[in-house]
């Protein structure tokens, strides 16, 4: 079981590093006070410290109340969670084919994909679905607003 | 006078009226349809509103915000499923009016007009109190508008309903994101990790749409995994409240509406807040107190009209002091920083039709929301029990449809789609999405003055503390990042 004590000590740690990442950014621009003000890395360093205590109050936090967090359940691997990535592949698929095959070949690949996805069967309903939204997009967004969906690499 | 009328003549256009009536309808959907959110419909609609010439798309997301407000009442009378989290007060008193009582429309009926009434009042507050706190904020210089922009940034232990310290690292990363790009101040091109797609900045409406309307999509794919569909056969009898609940519920309704446009200008709150206090006063002074809970129209008039009066109470520290109260503020603020419309109390001088426009269009916004409860409370009860796999693949087209239709991008697509993906992971380790789009908007507020008010004092740090007002609002925002502490203490 993934607990929250656990997921604090990741959030801490991947906190406290990207913290020195900001800070070793805003580090290369001038920091100095000057006639103009501080430079412009003051303020993101600033920021990066501030995240960097942050992330260092979370991980003494989670050791002084790991008890209590270690009974609070965070639920990333239960089978929803596994339909939930299963959504995140087709959305980057998706996101893949928008550009190869155009956006509206796309939705009408990825539409009955989710609905499937979701346990939907109904094929009828599938195909009504597909085609009432694309059809609505193209009617909306193509036809009444005037937008440049992305078209096929070929075209 | 001629502000007023340059607003009428900008709001009474056909197309900006149809935007506004569409709005509210789409508001009242996105409510009415449990897991759906009132900011999942505002992110969602956001890049259409920028098709609309002029004031036309602020008035559609004002709609859609009074809209979906209201339509959480719905879902909550009928289903015992609050369509927002300002409804949840709605079904102590909803739900057994409409089951236990045989009384759905009577249900309804109240609580759309209790939402109307609340609106309106709330707006009216909004008109009458407005225009003066601008003026008062018009002798703001840097340090205050800096100290503004920590009060601002201050709510997010509020807005965070998890891990304060978290929702804090959210608000951090968002101030962090708002840096990238061109600084405007030295013109020095930070963090845009040598691509031109961030020069102009991490482009804010992708980010939106991601966190609040795409990863509430992989959100509610997780969450209907057991149950796919919301059933309700209730038949609605009459919707028009009577005169005898009229006189029950009229004190009610006022006391209730004071108290959520006070809690709605108070940053950091909302109308969850609004509609369990309203509540709780109202059992308070009620002579039918016993009956609260079994399907009391009192409960059910406090609690819709103490949310929908957030609606213009939040709206004062947004146009004035440009603060955004909550995460659907937030976006509203957002969509008029788009439109050209810098909110703040020269906003006041600078474009005040625009200013009444608003003003307007929140007004009809609640009249209109009130006319389609009444006429169309039978629509939005079919609508509630559209199912789950039709609306998930039709929003999730709507988020890449508006966030490509932004800027005509795909780069702002794999952005949107990123943001979505670790929104959705980020809320399961419960950071507040809210808490990072406050720190993406009030960042550059922030970061400028601070740096024109070190220029303004030659570097010396005491600019922040010797000015009165920019004490009170450092001050005020101390208080409010430790009030987490504080109720802890108490509770002790």
């Amino acid at each position: 079981m993934i607990n929250m004590k656990k997921c604090n000590y990741v959030v801490g740690v991947l906190g406290i590093v990207i913290a020195g990442m900001i800070m070793q950014a805003a580090a290369a621009f001038p920091m100095e006070f000057t006639t103009n003000g501080p430079g412009p890395g003051f303020w993101p360093f600033a920021l990066g410290g501030a995240l960097f205590i942050c992330a260092a109050i979370l991980l003494g936090y989670t050791v002084i109340n790991g008890t209590e967090l270690a009974s609070q359940e965070v639920k990333l691997t239960g089978p929803a969670n596994k339909r939930v990535y299963q959504m995140m592949g087709i959305v980057v698929c998706f996101t893949i084919l928008i550009s190869l095959i155009g956006f509206y070949a796309a939705a009408i690949v990825t539409i009955p994909a989710v609905m499937y996805l979701v346990d939907y069967r109904e094929k009828k309903g599938i195909a009504l679905t597909t085609m009432g939204t694309v059809v609505f997009i193209y009617l909306v967004f193509g036809m009444l607003l005037k937008t440049q969906l992305p078209k096929p690499f070929f075209m | 006078m001629t502000d007023v009328l340059s607003a009428l003549a900008m709001v009474l256009v056909p197309v900006n009226i149809l935007g506004l009536i569409g709005g509210v309808l789409v508001g009242i959907a996105f409510g009415c349809m449990p897991g759906l959110s009132v900011n999942m419909g505002l992110a969602l609609l956001f890049p259409l509103a920028f098709t609309f010439k002029g004031i036309g798309g602020i008035l559609m997301l004002l709609g859609i915000y009074c809209g979906a407000i209201y339509g959480g009442s719905i879902s909550a009378i009928l289903l015992k499923t609050p369509g927002t989290p300002a409804s949840v007060a709605t079904t102590l008193d909803g739900y057994p009016m409409a089951t236990k009582m045989h009384q759905p429309g009577r249900a309804l009926g109240l609580s759309t007009m209790a939402s109307t009434f609340g609106g309106v009042f709330s707006t009216i507050c909004l008109i009458l109190l407005a225009p003066q706190l601008a003026k008062i904020a018009l002798q703001f210089s840097k340090p205050e508008y800096f100290a503004l922009a920590i009060f601002g940034l201050s709510i997010i232990t509020s807005v965070s309903s998890g891990s304060v310290v978290k929702g804090i690292m959210g608000g951090l990363f968002g101030l962090f994101l708002a840096t990238v790009g061109i600084d405007d101040m030295s013109g020095a091109v930070r963090f845009t990790l040598d691509t031109t797609y961030f020069i102009g900045g991490v482009s804010f409406i992708p980010v939106l749409i991601g966190v609040f309307a795409f990863a509430q999509v992989l959100a509610s794919v997780e969450d209907y995994y057991h149950k796919d569909r919301l059933e309700t056969k209730m038949s609605i009898d009459r919707v028009l409240p009577s005169l005898v609940d009229l006189k029950r519920v009229f004190t009610t309704l006022l006391r209730s509406s004071f108290i959520g446009t006070f809690i709605g200008c108070v940053p950091g709150t909302g109308g969850d807040i609004a509609s369990f206090v309203s509540y709780d006063q109202a059992k308070r002074w009620s002579k039918h107190r016993d009956n609260f809970g079994n399907g009391e129209p009192e409960g059910i008039c406090a609690s819709e009209a103490g949310n929908n009066a957030v609606s213009g109470g939040a709206f004062i520290p947004v146009l004035t002091l440009g603060i955004p109260g909550d995460g659907a503020t937030a976006i509203m603020m957002g969509a008029l920083m788009v439109q050209g419309l810098q909110p703040g109390p020269l906003l006041f001088v600078e474009k005040a039709p625009d200013v009444y426009a608003i003003f307007i269009g929140l007004l009809l916004a609640n009249l209109v929301m009130g006319l389609m409860g009444f006429s169309l409370i039978r629509f939005f009860v079919k609508v509630v029990s559209v199912p789950m796999h039709i609306l998930l693949p039709i929003i999730m087209m709507m988020t890449f449809v508006g966030t490509y239709s932004y800027n005509n991008s795909v780069n702002d697509v794999y952005l949107m789609v990123f943001s979505g993906f670790c929104g959705y992971f980020l809320n399961k380790l419960g950071f507040s999405m809210s808490a990072v789009i406050i720190g993406i908007i009030l960042g550059g507020m922030a970061e400028q003055n601070f740096v024109g008010s070190l220029i303004m004092s030659d570097g010396a740090f005491s600019v922040f503390y010797t000015r009165p007002l920019c004490l009170f609002f450092l001050a005020a925002a101390a208080l409010s990042l430790l009030s987490p502490l504080f109720g802890k203490l108490f509770k002790k």
